[in-house]
C-alpha cells in the first residue's frame, strides 16, 4: 500500500511547497493537490517543478470544464512532472470514463491528445476509490490503522498529517508497504535520531 | 520598452523531432536562463489537437516557467479563450499571481482551426460571441494584466475598447503594425477611459541575432521554415498579406521582409521605430539547435537589452 499526504487542506502554498519537498526527501511516495477550479494542475506543475520523486496526485472535479480540456491539462503535467501523475476525478461515471480513455492515448469521439501523456497510460480514480485517515497522535493507533488498510488490500491511503513529515515517513511508510515492518527498528531510530 | 522572448510551443515538429519530455525540461531552463541574463518576460503559445503536440494548456506551462523563476514575467501568448472554460482561466491566472507574486500575463485570442472547436464540441462561428463573453468574465474577476491578441484592425478596436493590451503578431508588416496600434489606441481614446495612461501594446518580432553573412542567411531560413507549422495549422488573416492556407510562398516572403536578422545594434535601431510598450523576440523556432537558442537568448538580453531601455511608450 502508498501513502499519499494530503495537501488539499494547506491554504499557504509556501507551506504546501515546504511540505511536498520534505515528502519528496523522505520517500512518501506522492501528495494529493488541488486547487480552485481550472487550478488544480497549476498547483500541481508548481510542486512537480519543486521535486523530482514524488507522484502527484491531482484532485479535480470533472464537471467544470470539457472532459478534452481537463485531459489535455492533465497529459501537459505528467510531461512536466515527468510521468509521476495521478489523477482523481470528482463527478459523473461517464465524464471520468472519458477522461481516462483520453489519458491512456486513446481516442474519445475522434478526439487524441497531443501530446500524449508521457505515461502509457496516467492512472484516474474516483475519490471513493482511495480510502483517506487523519490519525490520532498515538503511535500505536496509527500503526493499528495503517495495518487494517494494508490488511484489505488497499493500493493507496491518503493520509491527512499535521506532523513531521520524518515521523509519517519512519513509522507510517515502512508499515504500508510491508507486513513484517520491524516497529522497535522505528522506535530505536527515534531515540538514535530524535525527531524535532 | 521591454523585451522578452517567445514563442515556446513545446512541439516535436517533423523538421525537428524530439522528445515531449525534454521540451518540457527545457522551459524551465530556458526561464531561467532569460531571467539570469535581464529578460523582461517569456511567452507560451496554445493550439489544440495538432499532430507535433503544440503545447493545448498553457496554465501548467506557465506553473512550471514561473516556479523555476524569481522575477521573470510569464505570459500567454496567445491563449485561446472561446476553447476554455473563462472562470477555470481567471482562478488559474489569480492562482499563478498569487503564488508567484504577479508575474504572470494573460495573452488571449480567439483560435482560427474549425478542428479546435469541434475538439470542445464548439463550432468556429461561436468564436466572436465566445471572446467577447469570455473577456466579460476574466475583466470582472482576475486583475491580472489582459492582452489580446488580434489580425484585424476591428479586433485592436475591440480591445481597445475594453482598455485590455494589444499583442501583435510576429508576421505583420511595420505598416499593417501601425495600423493595428492606431486603431487601439483610438478606440480606447474614444472609449472615455478614466486611466491616465492608454492599455500597452506588445509587438512580436521575428528576430535573430548574427554576425556573419551565412549565420544570417542560416537564421531566415529557421525563421521560414518556422512557418511551415502555421502553414500545416492553416492560418490565415485577413488583410494582412499573410495568408498561409493559399499562398504560402508569398506569405513566407511576407515574413522574411518583416522579421529583423542581424547585430544587435540593428535590430534596436529597427525596434526603435515601433511605438509599444513590449517587444516579444519569437525566437521559438522549432529549427536552431539548442546551443544557437541558448546563444540568442544570452546576447538578447546582454546587447539588445541594454539597447532598447528608452525606447518606445513613455509611461
Amino acid at each position: 500500500m502508498r501513502l499519499l499526504l494530503d495537501l488539499r487542506h494547506i491554504s499557504d502554498h509556501t507551506e504546501r511547497r515546504l511540505l511536498a519537498t520534505q515528502a519528496d526527501v523522505h520517500g512518501i511516495w506522492g501528495v494529493v493537490v488541488t486547487g480552485p477550479s481550472g487550478a488544480e494542475t497549476v498547483e500541481a506543475s508548481a510542486i512537480a517543478t519543486a521535486t523530482d520523486h514524488l507522484t502527484i496526485v491531482v484532485d479535480i472535479d470533472g464537471s467544470t470544464a470539457h472532459p478534452t480540456t481537463i485531459a489535455e491539462e492533465v497529459a501537459v503535467l505528467d510531461q512536466i512532472s515527468q510521468r509521476r501523475t495521478m489523477v482523481i476525478i470528482r463527478g459523473q461515471r461517464k465524464t471520468r470514463r472519458a477522461i481516462a480513455t483520453l489519458l491512456s492515448g486513446l481516442p474519445v469521439g475522434g478526439v487524441i491528445l497531443s501530446p500524449p501523456p508521457a505515461q502509457a497510460s496516467i492512472p484516474v480514480r474516483s475519490p471513493e476509490d482511495i480510502p483517506q485517515i487523519d490519525p490520532p497522535e498515538d503511535a500505536a493507533q496509527l500503526a493499528e490503522l495503517i495495518n487494517q488498510y494494508r490488511d484489505a488490500n488497499e493500493q493507496f491511503l491518503i493520509v491527512v498529517w499535521n506532523r513531521s513529515i520524518k515521523e509519517l515517513a519512519r513509522h507510517a511508510v515502512g508499515r504500508a508497504g510491508s507486513p513484517d515492518f520491524p516497529q522497535m527498528v522505528a522506535d530505536m531510530a527515534d531515540q538514535i535520531d530524535p525527531i524535532a | 520598452m521591454d523585451i522578452g522572448v517567445g514563442l515556446w510551443c513545446l512541439q516535436s515538429t517533423a523538421t525537428n523531432p524530439r522528445s515531449f519530455t525534454r521540451a518540457y525540461q527545457e522551459l524551465p531552463e530556458d526561464a531561467r536562463l532569460a531571467e539570469e541574463n535581464g529578460i523582461h518576460s517569456l511567452w507560451l503559445s496554445e493550439h489544440h489537437g495538432y499532430y507535433d503536440g503544440y503545447c493545448p494548456a498553457l496554465m501548467p506551462a506557465a506553473s512550471t516557467a514561473l516556479a523555476a523563476t524569481e522575477t521573470l514575467q510569464i505570459g500567454t501568448g496567445v491563449l485561446l479563450l472561446p476553447l476554455h472554460e473563462p472562470q477555470r482561466v481567471a482562478n488559474a491566472a489569480n492562482h499563478l499571481n498569487d503564488q508567484f507574486s504577479g508575474r504572470f500575463h494573460l495573452g488571449v485570442g480567439m483560435g482560427y482551426r474549425p478542428v479546435e472547436f469541434e475538439m470542445k464540441d464548439l463550432h468556429m462561428n461561436q468564436r466572436l460571441k465566445l471572446m467577447n463573453s469570455g473577456l466579460d468574465v476574466v475583466t470582472a474577476t482576475t486583475p491580472t494584466p489582459t492582452w489580446v491578441g488580434v489580425s484585424s484592425e476591428k479586433a485592436a478596436e475591440r480591445a481597445g475598447r475594453r482598455g485590455l493590451g494589444l499583442f501583435i503578431s510576429g508576421a505583420f508588416s511595420k505598416e499593417v503594425v501601425n495600423k493595428l496600434i492606431e486603431a487601439h489606441r483610438s478606440a480606447w481614446e474614444r472609449s472615455g477611459s478614466s486611466e491616465t495612461n492608454p492599455p500597452p501594446v506588445g509587438l512580436l518580432r521575428n528576430l535573430w541575432i548574427v554576425d556573419t553573412d551565412e549565420q544570417r542567411h542560416q537564421a531566415f531560413q529557421w525563421v521560414r521554415s518556422s512557418y511551415l507549422v502555421y502553414a500545416g495549422l492553416g492560418w490565415g488573416a485577413d488583410n494582412t498579406g499573410v495568408d498561409f492556407v493559399s499562398e504560402i510562398e508569398t506569405s513566407m516572403n511576407e515574413v522574411e521582409k518583416s522579421a529583423t536578422v542581424g547585430s544587435a545594434d540593428q535590430i534596436a535601431e529597427d525596434l526603435s521605430g515601433y511605438d509599444v510598450d513590449l517587444v516579444v523576440c519569437r525566437i521559438g523556432y522549432d529549427q536552431p539547435p539548442r546551443a544557437a537558442l541558448t546563444e540568442v537568448i544570452e546576447r538578447i538580453g546582454r546587447e539588445l537589452v541594454p539597447l532598447t531601455q528608452e525606447f518606445g511608450v513613455k509611461r
